[in-house]
C-alpha cells in the first residue's frame, strides 16, 4: 500500500499570468478552493496518510493556506528554491521520503479514482514505475504515451503530431529508488525533468501505465478557469451543503431573501449576496465574497475577498482575490480574441481576466476578453480593452 | 510561571509521554525540567536547560515506572540548575512531586520541617511539599490523606502533583494555577500480544494546558480551584480538598495537535505572522453582517455598559488601549489598566464593565484583577483565545478571539485577532453610525493582511538597521498602542533598546534620546489633522539626522521625509492600525533572524505569565 504523496506545488504557471502575480498555479482557484486542495481531497481518500508538498514560488501562500495538517493528514514542506523541472523538485522530498510514493502536480485537478487506480496498479506489480494515462485532452499540450499490455511503449513529450490518443496524466506511483535514477539524469538545459528520467528507465527496464477515466482537468491559461470551475459545479464536486438541488451554500454565507441562486452554484464562507442579486449559473464565489444588490454574476469565478457593487453584471469573468469592482460595472462576456504577449487566442469564451486587488471605481466596463493586471486602478466611468499593466492607472 | 504534566495508565510509554508532553509545554518556561516515574521505587531524571538537555540525560540511563509526571522551570525561587529543577523528593525518596505557583508560606514551612529533621536539597518553595507529604506519611496516614493534608497546609498558588513509590496513582490539587485532566477510557496499554490483541484500557493525564496531552485524546476535565483529583489506571476522580465529590463534566477539545507544528517555516512567530489572514478570518467569521450593517455578538449585545475599563498585561494591555479608543469614540467612557496595579490600587469602578484582556486566560496579573473586580460587585468580561480557561471560567461573561493556537513567545496573531474582536465588542455594545463601513473594513482587514504579507519591504528595513544603538516608534490615537507594541516586538525578541512613544510626547523628553543611529519608525495613516500633527514629529526627528521609516498608506505626503517606507493598503483608520502592527512584526522578527536570536523562545520569558 502506498501511503505517502509527493505533490509538485513548485512551479509559478506562467501561462496562468496575470493571476499568478502572488501565488502560484497550484493556489489558483478551481471552483471556490485552490487546485491545490481538491489535489489533497483526491490523495486522502485514497487513503494517502502523510504528504510531502514540494514548494517553492511564493510558498508562503501553500504553507499559510494548509499549515501542518491537511484533513488531520501531516503534511511535510520541501522547498525548491530553483525551479529546476520536475525531477529536481521531486528530489527536494527524498529526506522525507522511504519506500513508495505517489507523485502528483499540485496545479491539476483530479479525483481520487484515479489516485486509486495508480496505486492498485503499482501495488499489482513488483515495484516498477507506474504512471495514469488518459484518453481525451490534446496529447500536443502534454506528453503522450503508447500502452501495450499494461506497460509504456514510447514517451513522446509534446507531440508536433495529433496522432497520440493518450497522454501522459502526471501521476505517479514510485519505489525510492527513483531518486537515484534522477540523480543519474543528465540535466537538458540546466533542468531535470521527470519525464527524461522515465524515458531513461524505458530503456532500462518496464514502466507499469495504467489507463484510467477518473476526472482530470487542467488549466492552461486563465480562462480555463472557468472551464475548471463548470467541470466541478456539474460532477457535483462542491464541498458545501447542497441547500437546493446543485445549489450549494456554505453555512456562514448570508444571502439575502430576495436574492437569486441558479444553479448550478457554489458560494463559499462567510460570503454575501445583496438583495436582487443573481448569482449563476456555473458560478462559484470564494470565501468572503461580496455581491452587492442588484449585481449579476453569470459563468464567473470570483475568487476570495472580491466586491462586487450594485447594479454590477459580470459575465464569463475570472477574479482574483480582492478584487473590488464599484457599482455598475459591467463585464459583457465573450466570444472574443484574447491577446497574450504575441499570440493570439481565437474565439475564446472570456469576458475578462481581472487580477489579485484589481480597484475598479464604478461604472467602469471591460471589453470582451480583457486582461488586466494585478494592482491596477480603473477610474470611474472607463472601458479597458485588450490588457491592463500591473499597477496600471486607466483614467478617462 | 512553568509547566506540568502526569500520566497514569500508559505501562512502557510513560516516559516518552511525559516528555513529548514536556516538549508541548515548553512555551511555559524551559529553563530547567525533569521527569519522576513510580512503581516500587521512584527514578528521577532532572536537569538544567532546554528540555533536549533532559532526553540527551535520560539517554545514558534506563529510568522506568507506569505512572509518573514531569516538569518543565521558569526560575522564580533559586537560580536555573539540576538542583532546582522538578520533580522534588523527599528524604526517603519515595516521594515526587511537581509544581507550578507560588508557595507564599514556603519559609515556615521549611523552618518547621528543617527542625523536625529534613534535610532540603534545593532552594525552591516546592521542596517544602514532599517533606509534608512524607511527615504525614510517616505519621500513618494512606497516601490520599497525606497528600491532602500536606497540600491544606499550602498558602499561595499551586497548580502541585504528587506521585509516590508503590502506588499506581496521581494526586494533585490546584489553586489559583492552571491544572486540566486528559481522559482516555480506551487507550492503547503496551505491545500487541502474540494472538493479535491489542491490550487497551483506561489512561489519564494532567497538565497545565491540553496541548501536553492532546495527542493522546481530546477529552478534558478543568479543575477549578480548591479541588483535588486522583487519577490511577482504573479511572478518575475530583473532590474539593477536604474530600467532597465534585461533579465534573468532560470537555472535548477541537484543537488539532499538528496545529503545533511549524509548516514549513524557520520559526513559529514567523509562521505566526503569516497565519494571520487565516487567523483573522476565523475572528469574524458568522459575527459580521456587512449588508446588513449588524455584528453579532451574542447575549453580550445586551450588556449596554455605561463605562468600560480593560485590565491586561504587555501585548494584551497594548489592545486594551486600542480597545478603550474604540469604545471612547463611541461615547462611552473607557479606559485602560494595567492589570499588575488594578488588582492592588484598583480606580473608583461604579457600573463600568471590566473587560480582561488575555491571550492564555491565565496571566494571573490579569485574574488577580478580574477577581478585585468581582469582589467589588463589577460585571466582568474575558476576552481570550483559551477555551475553557481560568479567565473564561471565571469571568461572567466570555468573547473568543478565535487566533488559534500561538506557541512563538512573542504574540502576534493573537494581537491582532484580539484587535479585531475588540472592535466587534465596541460595534456590538454601543451604537454608532459608521457600523457598516466598520464592518466593510473588518472584512477586508483578512486579504490587506495578506497584501502586506506578499510585498513587505521590512527585511530590507532590518538589514539597513540592524547595528543601531536603539529603535523607536511613533503613532498618535489607534496608532500609540501599535508604536508601543512595536516596541515591544523589538525588545522581545531581539533583545534591542526600543521604546514607542506617543507622537506628540516627542518634545517633551524623548527628543533628546534621538541621533542618528536611533531609526524613528512613524506610524502615519490617513491624511487628517491627526496625520498632519504625525508628520509636523517626523520633522523634529527628521531635523536631529535620525533616519525615518513611514510605516503608511500613502495618503499623507510623509514619504517625503522618510528613509524608507513600509506601505500598507488604504483602509479605515481601525484596521489601518492592524496593517501597520503586520509591518513592524516584520521588521523585528527580520532583525532577530539576522542577529541569530532564538525567536521562538526569547531569553528569560515565557508564554503566559501565570505568577504575579
Amino acid at each position: 500500500m502506498v501511503d505517502t504523496a509527493v505533490v509538485l506545488a513548485a512551479g509559478e504557471g506562467t501561462r496562468l499570468r496575470p493571476l499568478t502575480r502572488n501565488r502560484p498555479k497550484p493556489m489558483l482557484p478551481a471552483a471556490n478552493r485552490p487546485i491545490l486542495e481538491h489535489v489533497l481531497d483526491a490523495l486522502v481518500e485514497a487513503g494517502t496518510d502523510h504528504v510531502v508538498i514540494v514548494v517553492g514560488y511564493k510558498h508562503d501562500r501553500v504553507q499559510n493556506h494548509f499549515g501542518p495538517t491537511y484533513r488531520d493528514v501531516p503534511i511535510t514542506y520541501a522547498r525548491q528554491n530553483k525551479q529546476l523541472g520536475t525531477g529536481h523538485a521531486l528530489l527536494q522530498a527524498r529526506e522525507h521520503v522511504e519506500g513508495p510514493m505517489l507523485v502528483v502536480n499540485g496545479d491539476c485537478l483530479i479525483d481520487s479514482a484515479l489516485v486509486q487506480d495508480v496505486c492498485a496498479a503499482f501495488d499489482r506489480g513488483g515495484g516498477e514505475p507506474t504512471l495514469a494515462v488518459l484518453e481525451g485532452p490534446d496529447a500536443r499540450q502534454y506528453g503522450a504515451v503508447t500502452l501495450r499490455d499494461g506497460f509504456v511503449q514510447e514517451i513522446i513529450e509534446k507531440p508536433q503530431v495529433d496522432e497520440y490518443r493518450l497522454i501522459n496524466a502526471g501521476i505517479y506511483a514510485f519505489d525510492d529508488d527513483i531518486f537515484e535514477a534522477i540523480d543519474a539524469t543528465p540535466r537538458e538545459d540546466g533542468e531535470l525533468a521527470l519525464t527524461d528520467t522515465l524515458a531513461r528507465e524505458l530503456e532500462r527496464g518496464r514502466i507499469r501505465g495504467v489507463e484510467t477515466d477518473g476526472l482530470w482537468v487542467d488549466a492552461s491559461y486563465p480562462w480555463d478557469l472557468l472551464v475548471v470551475a463548470a467541470k466541478i459545479l456539474d460532477h457535483g464536486l462542491a464541498d458545501e451543503p447542497e441547500r437546493d438541488e446543485r445549489v450549494w451554500v456554505d453555512e456562514t454565507a448570508i444571502i439575502h431573501d430576495d436574492a437569486t441562486l441558479q444553479p448550478p452554484v457554489v458560494v463559499g464562507p462567510d460570503c454575501e449576496v445583496g438583495p436582487g442579486a443573481v448569482v449563476g449559473p456555473h458560478s462559484a464565489l470564494g470565501r468572503n465574497v461580496t455581491v452587492g444588490a442588484n449585481a449579476t454574476v453569470v459563468n464567473s469565478v470570483l475568487d476570495v475577498d472580491t466586491r462586487v457593487e450594485v447594479g454590477s453584471t459580470l459575465l464569463e469573468t475570472v477574479t482574483g482575490q480582492n478584487v473590488r469592482l464599484g457599482p455598475c460595472s459591467v463585464v459583457s462576456g465573450g466570444p472574443a480574441d484574447v491577446r497574450v504577449g504575441n499570440e493570439v487566442f481565437e474565439d475564446e469564451e472570456l469576458g475578462a481576466v481581472i487580477a489579485d486587488r484589481v480597484r475598479a471605481e464604478g461604472n467602469v466596463g471591460f471589453a470582451p476578453g480583457s486582461l488586466v493586471g494585478p494592482n491596477a486602478h480603473l477610474d470611474t466611468g472607463v472601458t479597458v480593452d485588450g490588457q491592463v499593466r500591473e499597477s496600471a492607472e486607466v483614467r478617462r | 510561571m512553568c509547566g506540568i504534566i502526569g500520566a497514569v495508565g500508559r505501562g512502557a510509554d510513560t516516559l516518552d509521554v511525559l516528555v513529548h508532553g514536556l516538549s508541548k509545554l515548553e512555551y511555559r518556561g524551559y529553563d530547567s525540567a525533569g521527569v519522576a516515574l513510580a512503581d516500587e521505587s521512584i527514578d528521577v531524571c532532572k536537569k538544567a536547560g532546554e528540555i533536549d538537555e533532559l532526553r540527551a540525560a535520560l539517554e545514558d540511563r534506563s529510568i522506568d515506572g507506569s505512572v509518573g509526571v514531569g516538569h518543565t522551570r521558569w526560575s522564580t525561587h533559586g537560580p536555573p540548575t539540576d538542583e532546582n529543577a522538578h520533580p522534588h523528593q523527599d528524604c526517603s525518596g519515595d516521594v515526587a512531586v511537581v509544581h507550578n505557583g507560588i508557595i507564599e508560606n514556603y519559609q515556615e514551612l521549611r523552618d518547621e520541617l528543617v527542625s523536625a529533621g529534613h534535610t532540603f536539597r534545593s532552594d525552591t518553595d516546592t521542596e517544602v511539599v514532599p517533606h509534608l507529604v512524607e511527615e504525614q506519611l510517616r505519621g500513618g496516614a494512606d497516601p490520599e490523606a497525606a497528600v491532602r493534608a500536606a497540600v491544606s497546609r499550602l498558602e499561595g498558588s499551586y497548580a502541585v502533583a504528587v506521585v509516590i513509590a508503590g502506588i499506581e496513582e496521581i494526586f494533585a490539587a490546584r489553586n489559583d494555577s492552571p491544572l486540566v485532566l486528559g481522559i482516555d477510557d480506551g487507550a492503547p496499554r503496551g505491545p500487541d500480544r502474540p494472538n493479535g490483541d491489542k491490550p487497551r484500557g483506561g489512561a489519564y493525564y494532567l497538565a497545565s494546558d491540553v496541548p501536553a496531552f492532546r495527542d493522546h485524546t481530546d477529552r478534558v476535565v478543568y479543575l477549578d480551584d480548591g479541588e483535588f483529583t486522583v487519577l490511577g489506571s482504573d479511572g478518575w476522580r475530583v473532590t474539593t480538598l477536604a474530600g467532597e465529590p465534585v461533579e465534573k463534566t468532560v470537555d472535548t477539545v477541537d484543537w488539532d495537535p499538528e496545529e503545533t507544528g511549524k509548516s514549513g517555516y524557520d520559526h513559529y512567530m514567523l509562521k505566526e505572522i503569516h497565519e494571520q489572514p487565516r487567523s483573522l478570518r476565523q475572528s469574524l467569521s458568522e459575527r459580521v453582517d456587512e449588508l446588513g450593517g449588524r455584528v453579532d455578538i451574542g447575549d453580550l449585545a445586551d450588556l449596554n455598559p455605561r463605562g468600560v475599563q480593560l485590565v491586561a498585561c504587555g501585548t494584551s494591555y497594548h489592545a486594551a488601549l486600542y480597545g478603550a479608543e474604540l469604545f471612547r469614540q463611541a461615547g462611552i467612557p473607557a479606559q485602560a489598566f494595567r492589570a499588575s496595579e488594578y488588582a492592588t490600587s484598583p480606580p473608583p469602578i461604579g457600573d463600568a464593565l471590566v473587560v480582561g484582556v488575555t491571550q492564555s486566560g491565565e496571566t494571573a496579573d490579569t485574574l488577580s484583577a478580574l477577581r478585585e473586580a468581582q469582589r467589588r460587585g463589577a460585571r466582568t468580561l474575558g476576552v481570550t483565545n483559551v477555551v475553557g480557561s481560568t479567565v473564561a471560567r471565571e469571568s461572567d461573561h466570555v468573547f473568543y478571539i478565535r487566533a488559534g493556537p500561538e506557541i512563538g513567545v512573542a504574540a502576534t496573531k493573537t494581537f491582532a485577532s484580539q484587535l479585531a474582536s475588540l472592535n466587534l465588542l465596541a460595534l456590538g455594545l454601543t451604537s454608532t453610525d459608521s457600523t457598516r463601513e466598520i464592518i466593510s473594513s473588518l472584512r477586508d482587514l483578512p486579504g490587506q493582511v495578506q497584501e502586506v504579507l506578499d510585498g513587505s519591504g521590512a527585511q530590507a528595513v532590518a538589514e539597513t538597521y540592524l547595528e543601531s544603538d536603539a529603535y523607536f516608534f511613533i503613532g498618535r490615537e489607534l496608532n500609540y498602542p501599535v508604536a508601543l507594541e512595536g516596541a515591544l516586538k523589538m525588545k522581545e525578541i531581539t533583545y534591542k533598546h526600543a521604546e514607542g512613544f506617543a507622537a506628540g510626547e516627542l518634545k517633551h523628553g524623548p527628543l533628546a534620546l534621538v541621533t542618528n543611529q536611533t531609526p524613528v519608525f512613524a506610524i502615519v495613516t490617513g491624511d487628517d489633522e491627526l496625520a498632519q500633527k504625525t508628520i509636523g514629529n517626523v520633522k523634529e526627528v527628521e531635523a536631529r539626522d535620525a533616519p525615518v521609516i513611514a510605516v503608511t498608506d500613502g495618503q499623507s505626503d510623509v514619504e517625503r521625509y522618510a528613509d524608507h517606507v513600509l506601505r500598507v493598503p488604504e483602509t479605515h483608520p481601525r484596521t489601518a492600525a492592524v496593517l501597520a502592527n503586520v509591518q513592524l512584526q516584520l521588521v523585528s522578527y527580520h532583525t532577530a533572524a539576522l542577529l541569530d536570536r532564538s525567536i521562538d523562545k526569547p531569553r528569560n520569558l515565557a508564554k503566559s505569565v501565570t505568577v504575579e
